[in-house]
């Protein structure tokens, strides 16, 4: 009997969740009855402004220094005949105070190129591009054409400096199959010097030697697709490149990327550039940049990132280097070719889509560097509506007197930031 | 592969009672309802509510052609709208996820968990063979409502993840006798969790047959986030092999 009852029960229970669960279900079908969105069709054009308003507190001084910056960016992308496409990508920074050497006004004309589907797998491309290679998320050893590309820097967030950049002048040939692709690319070396003119498109900077790249991407079924590359420009001797990427979980993806060859330490190559005497360092260098990627249920991506500079300095060199003649030279050369100082990084990087509240996402970046355990710290807080963001980034450099970030001449920055897309 | 599927779909259509299909035939016969069987491309619009509140909308351009080897779809993405995020692309080949931004040239290899398009998983977005990655172990017929509030006369099939592209553990799909219409689904975790439930609805003629044109989805945990998923432009398309590869996203320019 009691058996019975407890059965009669549980069938009564079960009967009333399934009823719960159909009237959740109507409410929902009642919403989505009222649903009138229409599909928007794509665009050729993107384009948006942005203001900035925040300041930095200088170092010597320990005085907050006010800032503001506007932009205008824009991105036109259109195939306007069968095989043929064109790309222009500028965006237009007015900061005040200026960013010396500049002037108030510096515009980046990030790419400008034709490409030309000369068959159904054979393609073509003439023109400025930003030419883009690697696989790791905080420091691209493989990525050879960023030197002295960024012309404004707007963000330390490596995706920012990824993206504000100018294209080096190339001509590009892709051959691709189904198991893969093959690029060879030449860039020119142009005559002149960097051009701190606000709407100069700064060719010479970009340009300045005569370079080569040959990249092959086997594609393997079972997700595996390694990158070869292979460089090679006038100043540099021969170099060789990896990028592998591999899927541990389903929560969890691995990255390495490696280059490697024959090269004189950074130090020496600033000696050189500068017309210094120089003494020929040349040995095998390798540079390499590992990671792993874990994201959660609830959409937070956490990265770490083990950063090695085989052309950087060791501690004992760099300690000698911070109080020698030649530490501004070879920082400001740094500063161009966007490599650490020293030999051994570390790089954490977090975000966090729609934390605690819907639209807003949080980032979160550190950089450190193990030889003079100096560190860059940055936030940001973004809330994006359908056609507007606002942001508000924070940045902290901190270490001694002549490490990496501690002799950046800010201690903080703080910037609050508006985008309106049009 | 299509010859197979297109066959096991009439046979099923043809027979109806006279001949009993297995619970996976009428799985894949349902999923020959919702996908065509050929390469294709279609406008994905998602629609977000929250507490009854319209929070996001985005729009996305899918292309889909099968894998020779498994069946299984593989598709690239492109965001159309909204404008932060437009063009990007995402190439989906079972669990190879690549994540492409023009803006930045960065090609980023994507973990299945790493979910791009708020509630909707990658997988409830990209066209999916359910029969492919999943075992159906029972179909026993039951009355239900559908997504009009219509009563069906349905199987009942439950299903088993069977391959590890497959995104949830175990699913109660609801497929009409005879038409083989998907109804609606519930997808569970591990832990026997409600973590979704999906209705296909609003029926129309689209490429030869009668296919869903909207699926309405509703967290298992909050029913008041529900995410409309509306299909338009169906279209049968060239979607080559070429198109499939990472190296091939900063090339992708869809007419």
């Amino acid at each position: 009997m009691i058996c019975r009852c407890i059965f009669f029960c549980a069938l009564l229970g079960l009967a009333a969740a399934a009823a719960a669960q159909e009237d959740t279900d109507l409410q929902a079908l009642q919403l989505a009855d009222q649903t009138a969105a229409r599909p928007e069709t794509a665009s050729n054009w993107r384009w948006f402004g942005e203001t900035s308003a925040g300041g930095a507190v200088r170092r010597a001084t320990d005085t907050f220094q006010p800032a503001q910056r506007a932009s205008l960016d824009v991105r036109y992308d259109s195939t306007f005949s069968p095989g043929w496409r064109v790309v222009l990508s500028d965006r237009l920074d007015v900061d005040n105070p200026a960013a010396a050497p500049y002037g108030n006004a510096i515009n980046t004309l990030r790419e400008a190129y034709l490409s030309w589907q000369a068959g159904p797998d054979l393609l073509l491309d003439l023109g400025r591009i930003n030419e883009r290679n690697g696989v790791a998320l905080g420091y691209n050893p493989t990525d050879y054409f960023k030197t002295f590309a960024v012309r404004s820097t707007v963000s330390v967030d490596p995706n920012s400096l990824k993206e504000n950049r100018q294209g080096s002048i190339l001509l590009k040939l892709q051959k691709l199959s189904d198991s893969g692709s093959v690029t060879l690319l030449f860039s020119p070396g142009l005559d002149g010097t960097t051009d701190y003119a606000a709407f100069n498109p700064d060719l010479a900077a970009t340009n300045h030697e005569n370079r080569w790249l040959l990249t092959y991407s086997p594609k393997f079924a079972n997700g595996f697709n390694p990158k070869l590359l292979v460089f090679k420009s006038d100043t540099m001797p021969t170099q060789f490149g990896l990028n592998l990427t591999a899927l541990l979980s389903d929560a969890a993806v691995a990255y390495l990327e490696w280059s490697g060859g024959r090269s004189l330490s950074q130090l020496t190559q600033a000696e050189q550039q500068a017309a210094l005497a120089w003494v020929n360092d040349t040995a095998f260098r390798s540079r390499l940049s590992s990671g792993l990627t874990y994201t959660t249920a609830n959409k937070i991506s956490l990265t770490a990132e083990f950063e090695y500079n085989g052309s950087g300095m060791d501690q004992q060199r760099w300690d000698a280097t911070g109080t020698s003649p030649l530490y501004g030279l070879y920082r400001y050369w740094l500063q161009g070719m966007q490599e650490s100082p020293t030999r051994r990084s570390a790089f954490l990087y977090g975000t966090w889509q729609d934390a605690l509240i819907n639209h807003l996402d949080l980032s979160a970046m550190q950089r450190t560097d193990l030889t003079d355990t100096s560190r860059l710290s940055w936030l940001e807080a973004r809330y994006h509506l359908s056609r507007s963001e606002f942001a508000l980034q924070w940045q902290r450099d901190s270490g001694s007197r002549y490490s990496e970030f501690g002799a950046a001449p800010q201690t903080q920055t703080w910037a609050l930031v508006g985008r309106l897309y049009f | 592969m299509r010859i197979l599927n297109l066959g096991l779909l009439t046979l099923a259509l043809l027979s109806n009672a006279a001949l009993a299909l297995t619970p996976q035939e009428i799985l894949a016969a349902s999923d020959a309802v919702r996908n065509p069987d050929y390469p294709f491309g279609l406008t994905n619009t998602l629609i977000e509510y929250k507490n009854g509140q319209q929070t996001d909308t985005s729009t996305l351009g899918i292309y889909s052609r099968a894998d020779p080897v498994n069946g299984q779809f593989r598709s690239l993405i492109r965001y159309i709208a909204p404008a932060r995020d437009a063009n990007k692309l995402i190439l989906y080949s079972g669990r190879d996820l690549w994540f492409y931004d023009p803006s930045s040239k960065a090609s980023i290899r994507m973990s299945p968990q790493q979910r791009l398009l708020g509630q909707a998983s990658n997988g409830d977005v990209v066209t999916v063979n359910l029969a492919k990655d999943y075992q159906a172990t029972s179909a026993t017929e039951e009355d239900t409502p559908d997504g009009e509030r219509q009563t069906r006369h349905c199987y009942r099939v439950a299903m088993q993840a069977g391959t590890e592209q497959a995104t949830y553990h175990h699913i109660d799909m609801w497929i009409e006798v005879g038409t083989y219409r998907p109804v609606k689904a519930r997808f569970y975790a591990d832990s026997n969790k409600l973590l979704k439930s999906a209705y296909y609805r609003k029926y129309e003629k689209q490429l030869g047959l009668e296919r869903p044109t909207e699926t309405v989805i509703i967290d298992g945990l909050d029913p008041k986030w529900v995410t409309v998923m509306r299909y338009s432009d169906l279209v049968r398309r060239d979607v080559p092999e070429l198109w499939l590869q990472r190296e091939y996203l900063p090339r992708f320019r869809p007419e």
